[in-house]
């Protein structure tokens, strides 16, 4: 499904530019974070400090910011998927047996049941999305926010004066307003990469390519190939996000950075459906609220009418 | 030397981390801000250090000749297609074709997937914080006083109508600077008028902002002046610009991805309105009353009766849009935000008790009323803005809500095509070159004014 954005919105021209985004498959992302390194260091991004804790896993980046532009998300599952506890039937019925021999520390292992408590773990490397439709596009008001001729959106540090209105417009949380630069940072797909030639830094450095980059009609088809493989390996659950929907069910109009994931979006931290909230929402309010406005205006006009009317002969007016 | 030594050799000579942040240190800007930071994020050995040049300047560094090719630079994205290590037929990566549908479907079906555990954050909270809501409580009186100026010329007052557009003004003014004060970087507050942008709330409610407090100064100068028919028709074109002024903080609200907001987007505006009415009533009244407008005179009575009508208002609006909100109605009755909605309810209803009291008292008890529905304005503003915060923390009522977007009959895809809005044509007839001169010249005079602040 080829989205694209309106040219008009293209803010820097270039014959032959198409549209550039990121394909992160994570089935085979193996949480390494390297992208999150290279992505600090060609960025020259600042440390964010670690966080650690009963709730945030091993992963001490704990989200997205605006000096924090790749993040590996950990997900942890406390029952096995589906998946690994076929492959261990599977091995069971193989022939290795229901128990396996004594362990003198723990005593004998039912390898069933122990692949019945096992956990699994499943990594995403997430990222600015490049939308189509990008909430924090339309609402930036100095227009720091740009689209270029990659068809990415661009943050312009020396523009943006930190008003914050794109954190809160994008539906995926990605842009958010540095407290110690106070100006928002996100993402940019290294433009300055791309200006010369070179990939952007985390897709260079990925080891298992789960990171891809590349034209976004190329990355589409090899990742819907990618689902097929999947599924024909038995992995029904692994599907693409926001990229090979139905026109319908786009997120945000298509997304120049998609994933490959095998779990609910939420259990990543996504959305399951979204959109710019300002192309959503801001002719419904601004007609209701400026159509709101006029009504008052005409309702004062009118109380002052009245008032002016009941003035003759009457005395409720002594009170005031 | 090659590109790549030369790299390598500036980074030693730079030295250790440690050497640079003595010797650029940490921004002495922002410093409330960091801070604040700090105490929920451990972060107090951050380096903010630039590795090359300064914060916040360019990280640049010399070609060895202009125009030539960086090094590792494969024309046309060769690099990217290189990399794909398994986008080649000799491994299994992707060797499958998929059926027709097959992707979408499964899109689908795992999008529609029942979820038991939502692992947040999905969106981040919005910053505003007491400045915001402070000036949409300024704002709104301002346009509230802005239409009673109106409607005391309408019904021939012209003297309140004349104190009313000092309030006006006088309200407006500290709006500016309680936004300014907001910015990440304040000395950049120009660059909000950069740009014209029609779809960007802030931008158009900047540019309002502008326009109101011109026309409104423009006003009281006619007043001072005695030019009355020029004091009036800029007082009408006033409370005209002010009901954008009092309603654009309602759409700027709704035009984001916080449930609670998002959810209320045909209820914020009017709901805005109302309370600023109220509250510009309020004011005006009190002002007027300061400045000896005899008892029982129509315009008080008027006043009053705007006030509690409004207020009246405001609250049916609000108990309207909490039942359309479900459970991210939540964000309104809990915590901080919940304690400053129901203070001002029981403010309002202090009000319109205090207004029934004085049809037999007197003045005095009109007077306080103003007063609570002046306080009630104010925690109403307050109450909206920090429920947004809480609305975007609440990640089952975030997953809950995009889930619930439902999609139109018509299909999203015509939906779009609409709703492009300003991005699609150009909003003004003025001549590309002149509309980017003009940007220029703002973003230049704004990074000379930080310059110049900074230094």
């Amino acid at each position: 499904m080829s989205t694209s954005v309106p040219d008009t919105e293209i803010a820097v021209h270039r014959a032959g530019a198409q549209r550039m985004g990121f394909f992160t498959d994570t089935s085979v992302c193996i949480g390494c974070k390297a992208c999150e390194v290279a992505c600090k260091q060609w960025n020259d991004l600042p440390a964010d400090g670690s966080r650690s804790g009963k709730d945030v896993s091993y992963d001490h980046t704990g989200d997205l910011s605006g000096s924090t532009w790749r993040h590996v998300r950990f997900v942890e599952l406390f029952e096995p998927s589906p998946l690994l506890k076929e492959e261990a039937q599977r091995a069971l019925d193989a022939g290795a047996g229901g128990q396996l021999p004594a362990i003198p520390a723990a005593g004998t292992v039912d390898v069933a049941e122990a692949v019945g408590k096992m956990g699994d773990w499943v990594f995403m490397s997430d990222v600015c999305k490049h939308c189509t439709n990008a909430g924090c596009l339309d609402a930036c008001p100095t227009g720091a926010l740009i689209r270029t001729e990659h068809q990415t959106v661009v943050l312009q540090p020396d523009v943006c004066n930190g008003c914050g209105y794109c954190v809160p417009a994008c539906p995926f949380g990605v842009v958010d307003r540095d407290p110690e630069d106070g100006r928002a940072g996100k993402c940019t797909l290294c433009y300055d990469r791309l200006e010369d030639g070179l990939e952007p830094a985390c897709a260079k450095s990925c080891p298992t390519d789960s990171i891809q980059f590349g034209p976004h009609d190329e990355l589409v088809e090899l990742a819907s190939r990618r689902v097929a493989e999947l599924h024909s390996r038995g992995i029904g659950g692994a599907y693409l996000y926001g990229a090979g929907d139905e026109p319908e069910d786009q997120l945000a109009g298509g997304l120049g950075a998609f994933f490959l994931l095998t779990e609910p979006p939420e259990r990543y931290g996504l959305p399951a459906n979204a959109d710019s909230p300002v192309q959503e929402n801001v002719v419904p309010a601004t007609v209701a609220a400026v159509g709101a406005g006029l009504l008052a205006t005409a309702g004062v006009v009118l109380a002052f009418a009245t008032a002016a009317r009941r003035r003759r002969g009457t005395r409720a007016g002594a009170s005031w | 030397m090659s590109r790549e030594h030369r790299w390598e050799a500036s980074l030693e000579h730079g030295g250790e981390p440690a050497e640079l942040a003595s010797e650029h240190g940490p921004p002495d800007t922002a410093h409330g801000r960091a801070t604040e930071w700090v105490a929920d994020h451990d972060t107090e050995t951050r380096d903010s250090a630039a590795a090359l040049g300064t914060r916040g300047g360019p990280g640049a560094w010399n070609a060895a000749e202009a125009g030539e090719p960086v090094a590792l630079a494969r024309p046309g994205f060769g690099d990217a297609r290189w990399s794909f290590l398994y986008n080649r037929r000799d491994t299994e990566y992707a060797a499958a074709v998929p059926a027709r549908g097959q992707v979408a479907a499964a899109n689908r079906r795992m999008r529609d997937a029942p979820v038991s555990d939502v692992r947040g954050p999905i969106i981040h909270a919005p910053l505003w914080k007491w400045q915001v809501a402070t000036y949409f409580w300024l704002g709104g009186m301002a346009s509230g006083t802005a239409f009673v100026a109106l409607a005391c010329d309408a019904a021939g007052d012209h003297r309140s109508a004349a104190i009313a557009r000092k309030v006006a003004l006088g309200v407006v003014a500290p709006g500016p600077l309680l936004l300014i004060d907001d910015l990440g970087r304040p000395e950049r507050f120009l660059n909000m008028t950069r740009i014209f942008k029609p779809r960007s709330p802030m931008n158009t409610g900047s540019w309002c902002l502008v326009a109101f407090s011109s026309s409104g100064a423009l006003a009281v100068a006619a007043d001072l002046v005695r030019r009355p028919k020029i004091a009036r028709a800029a007082g009408a074109l006033t409370a005209v610009l002010g009901s954008y002024l009092g309603s654009y903080t309602g759409v700027l609200l709704a035009c984001t991805a916080v449930p609670v907001w998002g959810r209320s987007r045909t209820v914020l505006g009017p709901a805005f309105v109302a309370t600023a009415t109220a509250t510009g009533a309020a004011a005006t009244r009190l002002v007027l009353v300061a400045s000896g407008l005899p008892s029982g005179h129509p315009t008080r009575r008027a006043l009053g009766t705007i006030e509690t009508a409004s207020m009246l208002t405001e609250l049916s609006i609000s108990a309207l849009g909490e039942r359309r909100l479900g459970d991210a109605g939540d964000a309104l009755s809990r915590g901080r935000p919940g304690l400053y909605f129901r203070t001002a309810k029981t403010l309002v209803a202090i009000g319109i008790s205090l207004r029934l009291v004085a049809r037999r008292t007197g003045p005095r008890e009109h007077e306080l009323a103003s007063f609570m529905y002046l306080a009630a304005g104010l925690l109403f503003r307050f109450a909206w803005v920090y429920a947004g915060r809480e609305s975007a923390r609440d990640d089952a009522v975030v997953a809950t809500t995009a889930r619930d977007a439902s999609t139109p009959p018509d299909g999203r895809g015509q939906v779009w095509q609409e709703r492009a809005l300003s991005s699609r044509r150009s909003p003004l007839p003025i001549p590309d070159v002149v509309r980017r001169a003009y940007g220029e010249a703002v973003r230049r005079t704004s990074l000379a004014v930080e310059r110049r602040i900074r230094r």
